[in-house]
């Protein structure tokens, strides 16, 4: 299933991934953790990749953001082939991933001007960049802390901002609201917008519902390593409404356990649950 | 950007790290110190001052090289390389455009420099026990140059099980490899002191070469045929430590 506008040129297309597939050995025999992904993100869009724990979201942003090899299939990400130019895509793409990937025993200065640096900015430019981003996200006091004293809200925070350090044109956000208390998943939320609207296209996996309908233009939704719905949030409720007959607006959870709970039935026993 | 500046990059930070924790090198000091006190004690009045192979030292000075073999065997590159991969800092790094050998590499500069300090408090432990460097300031430099490029070596070969395993479990018990290594060596007498099996199991374990060239510095002076295979143990652990790193680290899915 392709996802977004065909009638689009492909150069409008931030992210675009051809029949991806992923297979691994894993300690329960072979796995077929994505099978046949197709996607067209656009740029400057904020893109919501929902699915269950195991769906193959993570592996599908591994393989996107050159952390795993793909086992069949293509991707491009800003424009670059990613198997092709892992060097170069990730240049242009930035990466906070379901752990916050931080070294606990840098501050968040520190840590920030590090990644400038691996980035290519000079030193007095990766100071600079790191201050920029601490006020951005709102660490400025701590700083010049240890990054293992920090609460898990300035964790993610810091994490987020670490991705952004070289102004990437595609940021990808692998569940970053998990484990958050509502207060700092609204403040992700405001960074996440207020990095889009600056123009950087966002690829967010996430199992809140609730953060996908305030934050996405559109959304697929992968359950068994294949994508099994997409559309924007609205199209997908009206569909729903419309298919079932329902007199209220259904939700976007009435979406998702319609479309997650109808493929488990098609495919039972003919899957495997992957990590 | 080089892979070269860019694992310098990395080094620093491992460096930073290092300076920031001084209590997590209590261990590496305090257990060849300990090593060398007991063998020392236990040792020392079989081997007098006047034995043949000592030339006039005491065997304080036979037993300072097993010591700091063993301290260069202690380095931290590797459970802080797991700690980063099981908490995602890792994923972070090879994210980054840059060369992924530099990860791996960064964190080996680091203990070299830590090697290099912790030989020379060794060294100055040993001086406290009446040890001699009988090759003098030139011999110290070389015997410090083997002794840390030597732990690049031993740490790495713990970051490919790092690697490997991605276990911090799995990664300490590969530090256990060591002390057979270490004790297959003629580390209480001259190889040809041993038995004939102890002599053979010796003559094919490569750090009895280390051992022998560190000792050969410390006791004889400049025994340049000993000293040359101990260089040439290094530079081999060394290729072959590096084209098995960077062949995992560029395979790592």
């Amino acid at each position: 299933m392709s996802i977004g506008t065909s009638a689009h040129d492909r150069s409008a297309y931030a992210i675009e991934a051809k029949q991806l597939v992923k297979h691994y050995t894993g300690k329960g025999g072979n796995v077929e953790a994505v099978r046949g992904v197709d996607l067209a993100v656009e740029a400057g869009a904020v893109f919501g990749f929902l699915g269950p724990n195991g769906a193959g979201k993570s592996t599908t942003v591994r393989m996107l953001t050159t952390l795993m090899s793909i086992t069949s299939g293509s991707a491009t990400v800003a424009g670059v082939d990613v198997a092709a130019d892992p060097y170069g895509a990730r240049k242009k793409i930035g990466v906070a991933l379901q752990e916050a990937g931080l070294d606990p025993r840098q501050t968040g200065r520190e840590l920030l001007q590090l990644q400038g640096r691996l980035f290519g900015l000079s030193a007095s430019r990766a100071t600079d960049r790191a201050q920029e981003l601490l006020e951005l996200v709102e660490l400025e006091d701590a700083a010049d802390r240890m990054i293992k004293g920090y609460s898990g809200g300035m964790k993610r925070r810091l994490d987020l901002a670490s991705a952004l350090v070289h102004s990437p044109e595609v940021l990808f956000l692998d569940e970053p609201t998990t484990g958050l208390d509502p207060a700092s998943r609204i403040t992700v939320w405001e960074e996440v917008r207020r990095i889009n609207q600056q123009g950087t296209t966002v690829f967010l996996t996430t199992q809140y519902l609730e953060e996908a309908d305030q934050l996405c233009d559109r959304l697929a939704i992968i359950d068994f390593g294949t994508i099994i719905k997409e559309g924007t949030p609205a199209e997908l409720k009206a569909e729903l409404r419309e298919r079932k007959h329902l007199t209220d607006d259904p939700t976007l959870d009435d979406v998702f356990l319609d479309a997650t709970g109808r493929t488990r039935e098609r495919l039972a026993g003919d899957v495997q649950e992957v990590a | 950007m080089s892979m070269f500046q860019q694992s310098w990059i990395l080094g620093r930070r491992a460096l930073r790290e290092a300076l920031r924790t001084p209590d997590s090198l209590i261990p590496t000091l305090f257990i060849p110190v300990f090593f060398l006190v007991v063998n020392t004690g236990q040792a020392g009045k079989v081997f007098p001052d006047d034995t043949p192979f000592l030339k006039g030292q005491n065997y304080a000075a036979f037993q300072l090289p097993v010591s700091m073999l063993l301290a260069a065997s202690f380095g931290s590159a590797a459970l802080y390389l797991v700690e980063e991969i099981e908490g995602g800092y890792f994923d972070k790094l090879r994210a980054a455009p840059i060369s992924r050998s530099a990860i791996v590499l960064g964190r080996l500069y680091a203990e070299f420099f830590k090697s290099i300090a912790i030989s020379t408090a060794m060294i100055l432990i040993g001086f406290a026990f009446g040890v001699r460097i009988e090759s003098g300031i030139l011999g110290y430099l070389l015997l410090i140059a083997m002794i840390s490029l030597w732990a690049v070596v031993f740490s790495g070969f713990m970051q490919l099980i790092a690697l490997k395993s991605r276990s911090a479990a799995a990664t300490n018990a590969g530090g256990l490899i060591f002390f057979p290594l270490l004790f297959l060596t003629p580390n209480f007498v001259p190889r040809d002191n041993l038995t004939r099996p102890m002599e053979i199991a010796a003559t094919f374990n490569p750090v009895t070469y280390l051992m022998e060239a560190i000792r050969s510095l410390v006791i004889e002076g400049f025994e340049w045929d000993t000293i040359g295979k101990g260089f040439a143990v290094v530079a081999g652990g060394m290729a072959l430590m590096l084209f098995l790193s960077v062949r995992l680290i560029n395979n790592y899915d």
